[in-house]
């Protein structure tokens, strides 16, 4: 996996790492113009880039951590001269922050996307929600961003930047959060069969769903099975707060990690599947004893391929890649 | 303990130990992590109706996701016995693997009870008691799963016996 080495990664964070920011800033401006002209679809497709973003933000993080280390080759990887590690460090933590407040964002928006499909219009508790931490979200996502910036822009430093202290103890809210899941040894297990309990949450609607959807059950409609939907987007929540917690605590176990870039890229696939499921109108028409369309049912059985695509890559982490 | 240490050094278990192969350890490993997925997802989805998630679901065409449940839980027992038979010395005096036996069994028996009531006699709506039974349900599955992931990090270790 040639094409996954630490430079081509830094190409893709700085390719990524435009989404949280400008991406994020277009969906909040539609939503608000949405909210205006009162326009129902305006308001739905700008919470689904919310929730697209939210899913990029996962690659865009993690591929920071690559950065650094591509960037930062020196026998104690020390930083080359004229960048900051201090500064590297504050970017890092900045951006955490955001990327935890923009997965927040992005449910939130996923939720009033799930609902939108009942109601024909955005629930209105989740408009005001959304709107709360849509602009808080951009707002550290901006700062997050200003200070990445700063990395290799010295042009627009603006104060003089502290050396890293010489003893080496350059902490941080990241990497501070890494060692105490190192150091409490019940943390890394506990995650684990959290990360197990996630994954059978999430497996559940997918196997409910979509075999159903190829031909299992088929008094079951659709819209009735949809309802369950949230189970599953619990399930991906939960695997995404555990699964930081073994990324923080060890990031070079995947940083360095080809099977690590396979699962994301297909966690990606898995949230453009489900947005098929919750924006068309033919797999919603699919009613008790129906037989599912053909596109539903290409959609229904690429979902069960990739999301069992994400538990393979998860398990082969260890085996085909080179962490543990 | 002889008999089981013959069972460990067995070509099978030593290739499924040592072998580099994807097919071996890794493979074996995760056929058991889909197989509990199928048995954990379709009973949990079960147990879940009946607590009142999704009310719009009928609850008696679930009973056709049952062959998916067997099938996940026939794979789970093959490959569980394998994984077993690999490392059985040490893992036969693991106090966690008994405790995960015990919550498969109690798993077991609680979906026998809860069929027989949810979708040989169907109520409608459902009793305190067969929602007390999916409540035990979702808690035995969550026991196994928690006891099983621990079976990575708890007990004795692989190899010390010898």
């Amino acid at each position: 996996m040639d094409f996954m080495n630490l430079a081509n990664l830094a190409h893709v964070h700085l390719l990524l790492n435009h989404f949280p920011t400008i991406g994020f800033g277009i969906a909040l401006a539609l939503f608000v113009v949405g909210l205006v002209s009162k326009s129902e679809e305006m308001k739905r497709s700008s919470l689904v880039i919310f929730f697209l973003i939210a899913t990029i933000a996962i690659p865009t993080y993690v591929t920071g951590n690559a950065s650094v280390e591509a960037l930062c080759t020196g026998e104690n990887h020390e930083c080359p001269e004229g960048i900051s590690e201090v500064t590297i460090r504050a970017h890092e933590d900045a951006a955490l922050i955001g990327f935890a407040m923009m997965l927040l964002t992005g449910f939130v928006a996923w939720l009033g996307l799930w609902q939108f499909r009942f109601l024909n219009r955005t629930p209105s508790w989740n408009v005001g929600a959304v709107l709360l931490l849509g602009f808080l979200t951009f707002g550290l996502m901006a700062r997050a961003a200003n200070i990445g910036g700063e990395i290799r822009h010295p042009e627009i430093q603006v104060a003089p930047v502290p050396a890293p202290p010489s003893d080496g103890t350059l902490g941080g809210l990241a990497r501070d959060m890494g060692g105490y899941v190192n150091s409490h040894e019940w943390l890394w297990p506990a995650s684990e069969a959290l990360h197990f309990v996630g994954l059978s949450m999430l497996l559940s609607v997918v196997l409910l769903l979509d075999l159903r959807i190829l031909g299992m059950a088929k008094k079951l409609s659709f819209p009735a099975l949809y309802q369950l939907l949230p189970l599953g987007m619990l399930g991906f929540l939960l695997n995404t707060v555990t699964g930081m917690s073994f990324f923080l605590a060890t990031p070079g176990q995947y940083t360095q990690n080809g099977v690590f870039y396979w699962k994301l890229l297909f966690i990606v696939l898995g949230a453009l599947n489900v947005l098929y499921f919750m924006l068309l109108e033919e797999p919603w028409k699919i009613g008790a004893g129906d037989n599912a369309p053909m596109r539903a049912r290409f959609m229904a059985g690429s979902a069960i391929v990739v999301w069992i695509g994400v538990l393979f890559f998860g398990h082969m982490l260890p085996f085909l890649g080179n962490a543990f | 303990m002889d008999f089981l240490r013959a069972i460990e050094q067995s070509s099978f278990s030593q290739w499924v130990v040592t072998s580099s192969s994807t097919f071996a350890f890794p493979g074996i490993l995760l056929l058991h992590t889909i197989g509990m997925g199928m048995v954990v997802g379709i009973n949990a989805g079960i147990d879940l109706r009946i607590l009142g998630l999704a009310p719009a679901l009928p609850i008696a065409p679930f009973e056709k996701f049952f062959p998916v449940l067997w099938v996940g839980f026939a794979m789970n027992t093959v490959t569980g016995l394998i994984l077993l038979g690999a490392d059985a010395t040490t893992k036969i005096v693991n106090v966690d693997f008994w405790v995960k036996m015990i919550f498969i069994a109690l798993a077991l028996i609680n979906l026998k009870m809860l069929r027989t009531r949810v979708f040989r006699e169907p109520e409608k709506p459902f009793s305190s008691n067969v929602k007390l039974l999916a409540v035990t349900s979702l808690f035995f599955w969550l026991g196994a799963i928690v006891c099983g992931r621990l079976l990575a990090y708890v007990g004795p270790v692989s190899g010390l016996s010898d």
